[in-house]
């Protein structure tokens, strides 16, 4: 007959239990998050990725940046260098994510973006390898889509931006929808202050390496690189350039002259468009190039990326696969920059930093170069390209001529 | 003749399937939980910032961030499918006259009591690793529940054991031993940690897509094997074999748009939309697709199960369930009244 006794709850079972789940969550508790030593910067300066002290010295440099700004969990700033990042929006993006008994929420970079960009902001989480393009490695300070000229810092309008609008046909999503719904309103301002602060800690840190092997005292150096790193991001929005008012609406006859202008300024050897961009703007043409993130520890440290027998040592110390930087094809309208005349206007005027993209020779004094109506007419000519019909009918789809920033 | 279903309790039955039905939403809402990241949105445990658990005010719940309400809400659906486990397994001691049954319900009771430790361990301790143990034992909880609401179906009592060669149950058994694994590499990839090679991780998709083939290969099999000559007059078979056909196809289709909704497409430049598509971080479809692949996975599993139930189980040849019912009629009638069903406990 069938017993009555309450079976799996006896004192047997349950001790079992308790031993299975003691074992089952020993070591589970999270450990303290660490940045990564750059020991990839370490090895391409070194230009010997079989040195012994290549791990010993990134691990030194990296101690002494985490002095000055503090780990994943418990961010700081130095007093003594300009306050270029709001601390308590740092704060906020920074450590493990969840809310606190007021429901503010935290760990906002581990929850949106260290996926890709690694804790570091080293362009290495997890699923790095697996996309195209590689995900930004913020350590160079170095930023593809911005308002201001090649070689300068993007304003935090810029970072705000990509992070808001996100880039077609990459794994970088758009957070605007986190930045429409009130609860999130601050979310994406804080990460752009979490962004800058990690790329201010990653480039700092690239300097101290610097400045250790080439024997100097890298410990009265730490600050004062910190501070002049700081400063260059401070002059950001001073160094913003704002695109003219372009012209959206047209004449079909005025418009149809304008791209036929574009189109030779495009065909030109002056711009060289086609050397990367191909003479249909497809994309195919015979230049082909790595990005000035590959090409760091690549060509610059006598690596030949094509090599595979070269540049395989270095994925030990954190390298992805190199790829050649792909040209745009400008016939599917997919701007990474932006979709609007004027996004395309900075392009142009201001290249793409990192990439093979150039900033257009301008026209000045004796020089040759592209006039101001020369690069407008470039513009309406990329633009047509990805806007057949409207453009021939004179009309437009661009919401306005203005950039949409407030610098 | 014997009356095969006399001691049946129809009453089980009932319980299993709606604790089972209650307990896929509870996978989707685990889901949306991971997907959104909101472990954490509320820090306590077991209660939520500080009320207990079913007493945390409504409009803070559903008018609160969306984290929260989607922690909050899978705990609370937690708490209710517990409650109807406790129900199940009174009603399986009361009403059931095969003792392994009764067992597993205590089993499937004492899995639900340990995922909602786990989870709570997984607030207290932030842990991340426990949150992917959480993930990968719910779907299995889930698959225990449909087990039983499988043994305590009228199929199961008027079934026998196969006699003989079985070739399509240990297919199935192979299919399910795929499911599970597969679930495991899956709870790997969505819990994946921030300190992680981007090597291991791309070893792990490799994994996932070498056993998404196997699987795949697995069900094609299966659905050739109840179609040939030793299994064509059980036509009952086609039916979770045709499940696992749909779903397997739909696992397909959801995989390729879940990478797409994270992370977009390598082939950005093939057509315009793919160079156009944006990912949006967050965004309620992506969501959903992204949720909705891992709760298939565990639909794959339970299919998998049925389908080596019943072939390990079998009905008379050219039988079914309905005229097989009509066949015993008198002595079903009798078997679904409780005092029959006391005598036969007795």
């Amino acid at each position: 007959m069938f017993s009555k006794q309450i079976p799996l709850l006896n004192s047997k079972f349950l001790v079992l239990f308790a031993i299975w789940a003691s074992a089952f969550f020993c070591g589970c508790a999270p450990q303290e998050m660490q940045f990564r030593p750059n020991e990839l910067h370490v090895a391409s300066l070194s230009q010997d990725s079989t040195h012994p002290e290549i791990t010993e010295l990134a691990k030194s440099a990296s101690e002494r940046v985490d002095a000055l700004f503090g780990k994943p969990d418990s961010p700081k700033w130095p007093s003594e260098i300009a306050n270029v990042v709001d601390m308590s929006k740092v704060k906020r993006s920074a450590g493990p994510v969840g809310r606190d008994k007021f429901k503010v929420e935290y760990g906002l970079f581990r929850k949106h973006c260290v996926q890709c960009h690694g804790t570091t902001g080293d362009g290495q989480g997890p699923v790095s390898a697996l996309l195209a393009p590689y995900p930004r490695d913020f350590r160079r300070g170095s930023f593809k889509f911005k308002s201001t000229p090649i070689g300068k810092k993007p304003t935090h309008v810029d970072l705000v931006r990509t992070l808001e609008n996100g880039l077609p046909g990459t794994a970088m999503p758009a957070f605007g929808t986190l930045n429409r719904s009130a609860e999130f309103a601050e979310d994406v301002d804080a990460l752009a202050h979490y962004v800058r602060y990690l790329s201010i800690r990653g480039e700092v840190e690239r300097r101290l390496i610097s400045a250790i092997i080439d024997l100097e005292d890298a410990a009265a150096q730490a600050l004062a690189i910190a501070s002049k790193v700081a400063e260059n991001w401070s002059l950001a929005d001073s160094q913003s350039v704002k695109s003219p008012t372009l012209v959206t609406v047209w004449t079909p006859e005025a418009q149809s002259a304008a791209i036929e202008r574009g189109r030779e300024v495009f065909l030109s050897e002056l711009t060289a468009c086609t050397k990367c961009h191909g003479k249909l703007a497809d994309g195919k043409g015979t230049s082909q190039d790595f990005d000035e993130w590959t090409k760091d520890w690549t060509i610059r440290a006598g690596i030949d990326p094509s090599k595979k027998a070269e540049w395989k040592p270095m994925k030990r110390f954190g390298a992805l696969k190199p790829v050649l930087d792909s040209p745009r094809n400008l016939t599917l309208g997919a701007f990474r920059g932006g979709e609007m005349r004027a996004d395309i206007y900075l392009r142009i005027v201001l290249g793409i930093e990192g990439s093979p993209m150039p900033a257009i020779a301008r026209k000045e004094n004796d020089n040759p170069g592209i006039t101001e109506e020369g690069i407008r007419d470039l513009v309406e000519y990329v633009f047509s390209l990805s806007n057949p019909l409207l453009s021939s009918a004179g009309t437009t789809n661009d919401k306005g001529g203005e950039h949409e920033q407030s610098n | 003749m014997s009356n095969p279903i006399n001691s049946r309790s129809s009453l089980v039955y009932l319980a299993a399937m709606l604790v089972t039905l209650l307990t896929f939403p509870l996978i989707w809402l685990g889901g949306l939980v991971t997907t959104h990241d909101a472990g954490m949105a509320v820090p306590d445990w077991p209660g939520t910032f500080g009320y207990n658990l079913f007493l945390y005010p409504i409009s803070a719940w559903l008018y609160g961030p969306f984290d929260l309400f989607v922690e909050h809400g899978h705990r609370q659906l937690a708490a209710v499918v517990g409650l109807f486990a406790i129900v199940l397994c009174v009603i399986a001691y009361r009403n059931e006259t095969r003792h392994w049954v009764v067992k597993v319900c205590f089993l499937f009771l004492a899995a639900i009591i340990a995922q909602g430790v786990l989870g709570g361990v997984r607030v207290l301790l932030d842990a991340r690793t426990i949150a992917m143990i959480h993930g990968c034992s719910g779907p299995l909880v889930f698959a225990l529940g449909s087990f039983i609401a499988m043994a305590t179906s009228k199929r199961w009592h008027l079934a026998s054991p196969t006699v003989g060669s079985n070739r399509l149950g240990r297919v199935a058994i192979v299919l399910l031993t795929l499911s599970v694994s597969q679930l495991f590499v899956g709870a790997h990839l969505r819990h994946s940690l921030p300190a992680w090679l981007p090597a291991f991780f791309m070893s792990l998709v490799h994994t996932h897509l070498l056993m998404a083939s196997l699987i795949l290969i697995a069900v094609f099999y299966i659905a050739v094997l109840v179609r040939n000559s030793a299994n064509s007059a059980n036509r009952e078979l086609r039916t979770p074999s045709n499940a696992l056909l749909v779903i397997v196809a739909m696992q397909i289709l959801l995989g390729f748009a879940t990478w797409i909704a994270n992370y977009a497409t390598p082939w950005v430049e093939l057509t315009p939309w793919l160079a156009k598509y944006t990912v949006q971080g967050k965004g309620f479809w992506e969501s959903m697709i992204i949720t909705g692949h891992q709760a298939t996975g565990s639909l794959l599993i339970v299919c998998s199960l049925w389908l080596a139930c019943r072939s390990y189980r079998r009905l008379p040849v050219g039988q079914s369930v309905a005229s097989l019912s009509t066949e015993l009629e008198p002595a079903v009638r009798k078997a679904f009244r409780p005092e029959s069903v006391r005598v036969g406990v007795e």
